[in-house]
């Protein structure tokens, strides 16, 4: 891919280095730190805000407002109303459904629960089913998980994290206890745990529904040929005003403040931006999609189930941009989890979360 | 000042590894021991100052720190006498020369040898809501449970691995101990007609007593260091319950990027360690038997 480039722009040459997800993110801290960071670089779409708010990346030239028409998910990027990094791949979550359970608790498969009542109720029958069988997946246990999980039913009525401004916290809101009062209904018919025993229960056929990525699209396939699944949008609050949200991340391409071939990491990034590029990467890697909103027209055959993907990615949001997101994020989980395994009750959580992420606000930095 | 050939020849060998030493060894820790009292963000290092006490004071409010502490040496308490209780019992089994002795010495020691990463990868699923403990537990008509997902037991199933998997190595160590004891001591005891028992607390523990010390000490260190384990196995969770103080410190330094926090909590870890070693050599010290 990186040949085409350079055929494309005979005066320069791209050396590229492979990071795994492991590691990565400290090499590139790293590199970072010791001055010596590459000219274009990935960034988790969660980190962007914090580099850019310490100065350590490049004010794009672009306009936020003709990015977000062209691109999905381009808010972690835009800082202030400067744009310092360009969503190059994203990914989104969408719910998968055992049709066969469906089936085997008297529900239709064909239709699939669209409003959180109709997703209880499912789960309950399903889960009903008896000892082993599970209505829903609900994760807990591990980082940097539960509130990709809890944010989407927040949001899709309405919820926030931080207000307009981002300078001040609206957590602990109506919106958001209704959405984890009916999130923790949800655990009660559920299997509590782990994404990666997630994923593996549901192909085992033991789980009805569940919250989880694109990579399954292949993976339930190949490990489980004969699961019949479909993929749906995540179910809307029950009000006529509430929409499909899902949760959305992007990696994401910036040019450090240092490089001094700024003009040509843009070049570079424009190219890697290009749809035919992100598809290229995106058949390798599964749970990515190339960011551009017309990806969809040039793409190659895709497994079923993607297309719903695709059109969960509209209405897909990411979390706040804010420099100290991760700590926020941690927060968040934190008071989740307490909410999920009974240690707080939801307005407690709520009012938990919304004092600490205050006092982290108010520091600064 | 003189140096004779001798000084400069011992001088010469040595210089690669103090300079990597000082490279490797004493500059990073140097260097963390002064980031605990900045604020230090690695993307931005000349964005860089000095905050003084603030990391420290930060420290003793925050209740997440405590928990870390309280869990790490729930930890070291709740292991260590397992670990060498357990070394010690089988290094006298052993000792004992029973049949295929060369086979269990090696059995036990295995796992010693391999990585803690995949020790921690297959005891996930071992714990796992349909893993091997739970199909075991049933078969004998007991309730399974979710082992790492529930607060109570996720620590402790974590404590249970790392005895098992720590065992064989300080069991060696004691066999060690133990063929050192010199038969006469035995022999002579038996001729003066003390048993089994009498030998065992008049000779072999108090002759064992050096290593026993020295398996304490070092799986003090290494167990307040926990972090492998729980990085693979559970990430600090649920609530915050099987969070260590390294994996704090690692999350704080590496994903928050907090460095100055980060380094202030790994110096914490290091005075409770430097404390509790001070505190068990003065105590394994004391009441040395005669000629000691």
């Amino acid at each position: 891919m990186l040949d085409d480039f350079e055929a494309r722009h005979p005066d320069l040459s791209v050396e590229s280095q492979q990071l795994t997800w492991q590691s990565g993110f400290e090499k590139i801290v790293l590199a970072f730190a010791s001055r010596t960071a590459p000219d274009l670089c990935e960034i988790g779409s969660t980190w962007v805000a914090k580099f850019a708010a310490e100065g350590a990346l490049r004010d794009l030239p672009e306009s936020p407002e003709r990015l977000a028409a062209e691109y999905f998910l381009t808010e972690p990027g835009v800082l202030n109303g400067n744009v310092y990094a360009l969503p190059w791949l994203v990914g989104t979550r969408a719910l998968f459904v055992n049709r066969s359970l469906f089936e085997e608790a008297g529900l239709d498969p064909d239709r699939p629960p669209e409003t959180w009542s109709q997703l209880l109720a499912a789960a309950g029958r399903i889960h009903a089913l008896g000892p082993g069988v599970y209505g829903f997946g609900t994760n807990a246990g591990e980082r940097h998980v539960l509130y990709k999980k809890f944010m989407p039913f927040a949001w899709s009525g309405g919820g926030r994290i931080l207000g307009e401004d981002g300078a001040s916290v609206t957590f602990d809101s109506k919106a958001n206890l209704d959405a984890l009062r009916f999130y923790l209904d949800l655990a009660e018919v559920s299997l509590v745990e782990k994404q990666a025993v997630l994923d593996q229960v549901f192909k085992e056929g033991r789980i009805g529904m569940m919250i989880s990525g694109s990579w399954n699209l292949k993976s339930i396939p190949e490990e489980a040929p004969d699961l019949d699944f479909g993929v749906e949008l995540i179910p809307r609050p029950d009000t006529p005003e509430g929409r499909h949200v899902s949760f959305g991340g992007a990696e994401m391409l910036a040019i450090p403040a240092e490089s001094r071939r700024g003009e040509a990491a843009l070049a570079l990034a424009r190219f890697l931006l290009e749809p035919k590029q992100g598809w290229r990467i995106a058949r390798e890697v599964q749970s990515v999609w190339p960011s551009s909103r017309k990806a969809s027209d040039g793409a190659p055959p895709l497994e079923p189930g993607a297309g719903v993907f695709l059109e969960q990615m509209e209405t897909a949001r990411t979390t706040p941009t804010h420099p100290r997101w991760v700590e926020l994020e941690d927060i968040i989980d934190t008071h989740l989890e307490r909410a999920l395994y009974g240690r707080s009750s939801p307005e407690q959580a709520l009012r938990d979360a919304e004092a600490e992420m205050e006092s982290i606000l108010s520091a600064g930095e | 000042m003189a140096w004779s050939a001798r000084q400069r020849a011992g001088l010469v060998f040595s210089t690669p590894w103090l300079v990597s030493f000082a490279a490797f060894g004493l500059f990073p820790v140097l260097f963390s021991l002064g980031l605990s009292f900045s604020r230090f963000s690695p993307t931005r290092p000349e964005m860089s100052r000095w905050v003084g006490l603030d990391n420290y004071g930060a420290l003793v409010s925050d209740a997440t720190f405590w928990q870390a502490v309280g869990n790490t040496l729930f930890f070291a308490v709740g292991t260590i006498p397992f670990t060498t209780g357990i070394a010690l019992a089988l290094a006298l089994l052993l000792h004992a020369r029973p049949p295929a002795g060369g086979f269990f010495r090696t059995a036990l020691f295995v796992p010693t040898v391999i990585s803690l990463v995949v020790i921690s990868l297959v005891f996930r699923y071992i714990y796992a809501p349909n893993g091997m403990l739970n199909w075991l537990l049933s078969s004998l008509g007991a309730g399974g449970k979710a082992w790492l997902q529930e607060p109570s037991f996720a620590l402790p199933a974590i404590m249970a691995m790392d005895v098992w998997a720590s065992v064989g190595y300080y069991m060696i160590l004691t066999l060690a101990g133990l063929k050192a004891i010199p038969r006469e001591i035995y022999d002579s005891a038996e001729v003066d007609g003390a048993g089994w028992w009498d030998r065992l607390i008049h000779i072999t523990l108090p002759s064992l007593r050096p290593i026993l010390l020295f398996i304490v000490v070092i799986n003090t260190i290494r167990s307040l260091q926990v972090f492998v384990e729980i990085v693979v196995m559970t990430q600090g969770g649920p609530l915050n319950r099987t969070l260590t103080m390294v994996y704090y410190l690692y999350e704080t330094a590496f994903y928050k990027l907090r460095m100055g926090y980060g380094s202030a909590i790994a110096y914490a870890l290091f005075a409770l360690l430097f404390v509790i070693t001070l505190v068990q050599l003065r105590v394994f010290r004391f009441g040395r038997a005669v000629g000691e």
